[in-house]
């Protein structure tokens, strides 16, 4: 009873921000018409702006923007945390878009005292991306394409929920192995586990991305483990780290697997991501 | 001959920053301003030119009074852990997402936390009706260490996205600066350095020892809390505007013994100079020598400024004795 009352209260409080968060942004096309230049201030913004169709109007992206392979050769404008803000009025964009996450917040000040528009993706969750996407369309008057690709994503994302390859399994997924940071609860890849059906461990954290101790992951002792790729020696890196997990289920049942990126950037990719972690999951059994 | 010097030092100083202004990423033709390029100059440019030179006099010449007032040639602005309060509110601000106060907010917050600091540590310094630089340099170490400690603790407990953007603030960023910023900074950086010009003689007589400068006529509790009020004020907005610059609050002062004496009347504008050509040349460098991405000043001034400040030392000697 006690458990519902509280979930109603939650559920009321999410809508409630959700109302209030539309009311603080009004959704308008910022232009007339479709943007003829475009900055983007992300990685992630990149990519659903390619995913979208609009990459040709792409004309600045950052130094970290490296999907699909055309935005590489895009104008660099800096980095997420310290854009430029001369190289990005230089490109004399129609709109820049940027994100709650990552971008500092008197960016988008700056931008507007010089008269440049603005719109900035909020939405954090794997779960909230195609409601973000066809926001993006509304604000960039683009909305048949990027509705396209939010239904694209939903259904993805729907038809991954009902495939439930995890059954209540515990899950950790690495970040870096040394020292050892894990995603935590609030990121796409924590969503993703949930999607399905797994635990993850580290969600009582609280912190999106906890530096782990070791000592809690043996004695939480985690079923399966998947370890990000991001970068060359991984391999070698983790071997380190999982000799010293030995006793984890995980380890002993050969049930560590290394993934991409596509999780790391709330954007198309998503579906990839899921779909790797799920053939993996599915190989081993 | 110091007036000389000095007059030689303004002229230099002016050419840095119109020079600044004028290259950078992209060099702007000042013959021929098309109208991209009027707004990337009086917006973006100009202010953070301006912020650069206003931030290095306030460090230099606080380092110069410190170290005067300390009688440590080892002393520097930070020391007295005014950096660590302003760091430590500016990264709450950065994390928390305040935003009161528009762009504002971090600078006005960085201060508040600065200024606190100060009255803090000045009033540990404080015993029988006068500061003692022993316990004044002391309270500011051990508070500074408290400050770092809990500034790590949030930044370890928070893996919110302002995490990078603290980092590079605490390591001395320019990069938003606004002309919002250019009045409070002028106010507060020039009210300490003529409050410290004014007490430029009594500050050579305080080098000299408590005893000699009551002989000279000069009360050394006196002067010492008006010498710490000009430092409080210029580290304070110094550190607000842009975070945490280092190496010019130390070593200025000493580059500027080197060539003009140890005399304050001379010192103390000298590596206010000194430290606005520093930090505008190193802001240059940061923002245009892998542009678009941009470096810190805050580690340019210590690469540039720490070889030159060694080749320095082996000439001459340091100390003056």
């Amino acid at each position: 009873m006690q458990d519902k009352l509280r979930r109603t209260i939650r559920g009321g409080l999410i809508v409630l921000m959700f109302l209030l968060s539309d009311l603080l942004v009004p959704l308008r096309p910022v232009c007339a018409g479709v943007p003829d230049r475009i900055v983007s201030l992300a990685p992630s913004i990149t990519e659903i702006l390619f995913a979208a169709g609009l990459g040709d109007r792409v004309v600045g992206v950052t130094t970290f923007c490296d999907h699909p392979e055309e935005a590489r050769r895009r104008p660099k404008i800096g980095g997420m945390a310290n854009p430029s803000l001369e190289a990005v009025v230089r490109l004399r964009p129609d709109i820049v878009v940027m994100t709650t996450d990552g971008n500092p917040r008197e960016f988008k000040d700056r931008l507007q005292k010089l008269g440049i528009e603005t719109y900035v993706f909020r939405e954090r969750r794997l779960g909230e991306l195609p409601e973000g996407i066809r926001k993006m369309g509304i604000a960039l008057n683009a909305e048949k394409d990027f509705n396209a690709l939010a239904t694209r994503i939903e259904k993805a994302l729907l038809r991954f929920e009902k495939e439930k390859v995890l059954h209540g399994e515990k899950v950790v997924f690495i970040i870096w192995p040394d020292p050892l940071i894990v995603a935590g609860a609030g990121t796409a890849i924590s969503d993703a586990i949930g999607l399905l059906g797994g635990i993850n461990i580290a969600d009582t954290s609280g912190v999106r991305y906890p530096k782990y101790s070791i000592e809690e992951l043996i004695r939480q002792s985690p079923d399966v483990i998947f370890i990000g790729k991001g970068h060359k020696d991984m391999k070698v890196l983790s071997e380190r780290l999982l000799r010293r997990l030995r006793s984890v289920r995980a380890v002993k049942e050969e049930r560590v697997f290394y993934v991409g990126d596509g999780l790391y950037r709330l954007g198309p990719r998503v579906i990839e991501g899921i779909e790797e972690m799920i053939r993996l999951l599915r190989q081993s059994k | 001959m110091m007036r000389i010097r000095l007059s030689l030092a303004v002229i230099f100083a002016m050419v840095v920053l119109v020079t600044a202004l004028f290259i950078g990423p992209e060099p702007i033709n000042p013959l021929h301003i098309k109208g991209i390029d009027k707004e990337i100059l009086l917006s973006i440019r100009l202010p953070r030119v301006l912020v650069s030179v206003l931030m290095g006099m306030g460090l230099g010449a606080s380092g110069a009074v410190l170290q005067g007032v300390l009688r440590n040639p080892l002393a520097d602005p930070y020391i007295l852990g005014l950096s660590s309060g302003a760091a430590l509110m500016a990264v709450v601000g950065i994390i928390s997402g305040l935003t009161f106060w528009g762009a504002f907010t971090v600078p006005l917050l960085a201060f508040i936390g600065a200024l606190t600091t100060g009255v803090f540590v000045g009033a540990m310094g404080w015993k029988r009706g006068g500061f003692w630089p022993d316990r004044l340099l002391l309270a500011g170490v051990g508070l500074g260490f408290l400050f770092s400690a809990i500034l790590m603790l949030i930044m370890t407990l928070s893996s919110d996205e302002g995490l990078r953007r603290a980092t590079l603030w605490i390591f001395g960023d320019l990069s938003m600066t606004d002309w919002a910023f250019i009045p409070y900074g002028t106010i507060f950086i020039l009210a300490g350095l003529l409050l410290s010009l004014s007490r430029a003689k009594a500050l050579n007589a305080l080098i000299l020892g408590d005893e000699l400068s009551h002989s000279l006529g000069f009360s050394p509790r006196r002067e010492r809390l008006i010498l710490f009020i000009s430092i409080g004020l210029m580290t304070s907005a110094s550190v607000s505007l842009g975070g945490m610059v280092g190496f010019i609050g130390l070593l200025i002062p000493h580059i500027g013994r080197f060539i003009i004496g140890p005399d304050s009347r001379g010192l103390i504008p000298l590596s206010a100079l000194g430290g606005g050509v520093l930090l505008c040349i190193a802001d240059l460098i940061g923002r245009s020598i892998i542009a678009p991405v941009e470096l810190p000043a805050g580690i340019i001034t210590a690469i540039i400024g720490a070889p030159y400040f060694l080749y320095l030392l082996r000439r001459r000697d340091i100390l003056g004795t």
